[in-house]
């Protein structure tokens, strides 16, 4: 991916949304009897659009956002995040992307191991009650889960960032058709004196 | 230059790492108004319009989702909750008749006792934001310092206990849920029942366990349980006597243990909090910090 200042751009207001919609709306939801959580799969998506540095950033600044707006322990989500990202980026870096459903698939494991990850951290921090064996069931199902969102997600994610993605600059340049971002601009018409000029030039009347 | 890249990859991942694991030991033994506590309460009060405008933008598409997805849930709960709405009958026709009694007995005594909250400021404020995560359960809500709102005051909703404010920033707050891995209440079984600490069950936000309840008390599935509120001069608990948290589910006594185990439900749904009440302004409560 190539990253210039509208991409950062992009990808910051990408993150800030997937922030604010987490907090305010699917945390609120029960599916299957736990809570989706977005945040890794964007993480993820951010690291098989453009790679590990990409994703390693990503995940730390996704992570920070949250465990800030929840004023929670900061660093946790940013270690767990950051470290799939980094995953989700190297395998993007040594593996050709062919089938549609790898990145929903590679969403849905890393999400699995980022909530692992995220309970093996909490352990480790202190947690000073009993735990139930429907944690584990949670990390499924919240693999699970990602899978599902990764589905229109990633997709719409790829959208947003297509102007920076080398694959899809190259292979629309091989297809003949330029990429474009943002609304469709009507062809402009020739001013009447360069057309005339052209006619001339190309013997065409 | 491909080396020169990856050891550039190499030192920004080590990088990021460090400065997690700082954050990590920083955020625990830094206080209250510490500067990177400062920083992460600037980051919320800048998201907090964001977060209350979302909330409520995206409250028809919530319950939507969450209609389709109970309605699933609905047909075997339908009838528990028949049996249930039969037992609350006969509950609510004997406690109307206690009641009447209560309210003769109390005026014959001259007792002006005002409730559960008396002496408190009660703020009513909305739930914006919540924790995807069953490790840590908490809310936001958009009350905060500008409202009264200090740390550690009790919240509840019409149901019963919620938890208690465990930070605040001028526009919001975060309470910390009493099914939250950090939380324990200290808790008395109704009417006369022995005093322990209710506690969550970390991965279960449905079910709480009541602990150091002796295996030789007697307690009963549909029993109430409240907050103790005790004091002993120097410490007490955060919570005035008397708030309902949850009922007694089941009991099971171990052969080897010394206390029965105890599992509740609570009474308020952590995962539909919508409207809260938080408690400010109380009389002070020693060892509770504000």
């Amino acid at each position: 991916m190539i990253v210039t200042w509208r991409i950062g751009l992009r990808i910051a207001l990408i993150m800030i949304v997937a922030v604010v919609l987490q907090v305010s709306f699917f945390s609120y939801l029960t599916l299957f009897g736990t809570t989706p959580n977005i945040i890794p799969l964007v993480a993820v998506s951010l690291g098989l659009l453009g790679g590990a540095m990409v994703g390693a950033v990503s995940g730390f600044a996704l992570g920070f956002i949250l465990d800030s707006v929840l004023l929670a322990t900061l660093g946790i989500s940013s270690l767990t995040l950051l470290t799939v990202g980094y995953l989700a980026g190297r395998y993007r870096e040594g593996t050709q992307i062919a089938n549609t459903l790898m990145p929903p698939i590679m969403i849905g494991v890393l999400t699995i191991a980022a909530s692992a990850a995220f309970s093996a951290l909490q352990l480790m921090l202190g947690i000073d009650t009993q735990v139930s064996l429907l944690v584990l069931r949670e990390i499924f199902v919240q693999g699970l889960l990602a899978f599902l969102f990764a589905i229109p997600f990633y997709p719409l994610i790829r959208r947003a960032l297509r102007p920076a993605i080398v694959d899809d600059v190259v292979a629309g340049r091989r297809m003949g058709t330029p990429i474009r971002s943002g609304p469709k601009r009507p062809r402009r018409r020739l001013g009447r004196r360069r057309s005339a000029g052209i006619r001339r030039a190309t013997g065409v009347s | 230059m491909y080396r020169k890249q990856v050891r550039r990859r190499r030192a920004v991942l080590v990088l990021l790492i460090v400065v997690a694991l700082v954050l990590i030991s920083a955020t625990f033994s830094q206080s209250q108004s510490g500067p990177l506590h400062t920083v992460q309460q600037g980051v919320a009060s800048v998201f907090a319009p964001l977060e209350d405008g979302a909330t409520r933008a995206l409250k028809p598409a919530r319950d939507l989702v969450n209609w389709v997805s109970e309605t699933f849930n609905a047909r075997g709960e339908n009838s528990d909750l028949k049996t249930d709405v039969q037992k609350l009958r006969s509950q609510v026709a004997r406690l109307q008749s206690a009641q009447g009694e209560n309210d003769q007995l109390k005026k014959l005594v001259g007792l002006d006792r005002k409730g559960i909250f008396a002496g408190y400021k009660m703020v009513t404020s909305r739930v914006v934001g919540a924790s995807p995560t069953v490790w840590y359960s908490t809310v936001t809500i958009n009350a905060g310092s500008g409202d009264g709102v200090a740390v550690n005051d009790p919240v509840i909703n019409g149901d019963g206990l919620i938890g208690r404010v465990a930070d605040v920033t001028h526009f919001s707050s975060k309470v910390t849920l009493i099914t939250d891995s950090e939380s324990a209440v200290s808790a008395r079984v109704l009417p006369n029942g022995p005093q322990g600490v209710a506690e969550p069950e970390a991965g279960d936000p449905s079910t709480m366990l009541l602990d150091f309840i002796d295996k030789s008390e007697p307690i009963h599935a549909g029993q109430m349980v409240a907050t103790a509120g005790w004091t002993n001069g120097t410490i007490s608990s955060a919570f005035p006597p008397g708030i309902p948290i949850g009922e007694v589910r089941d009991t099971t006594v171990g052969q080897q243990e010394t206390y029965q185990n105890v599992r509740l439900t609570p009474y308020a749904d952590m995962r539909d909090l919508d409207i809260v009440q938080v408690a400010t302004q109380g009389p002070a409560r020693p060892g509770v910090g504000q």
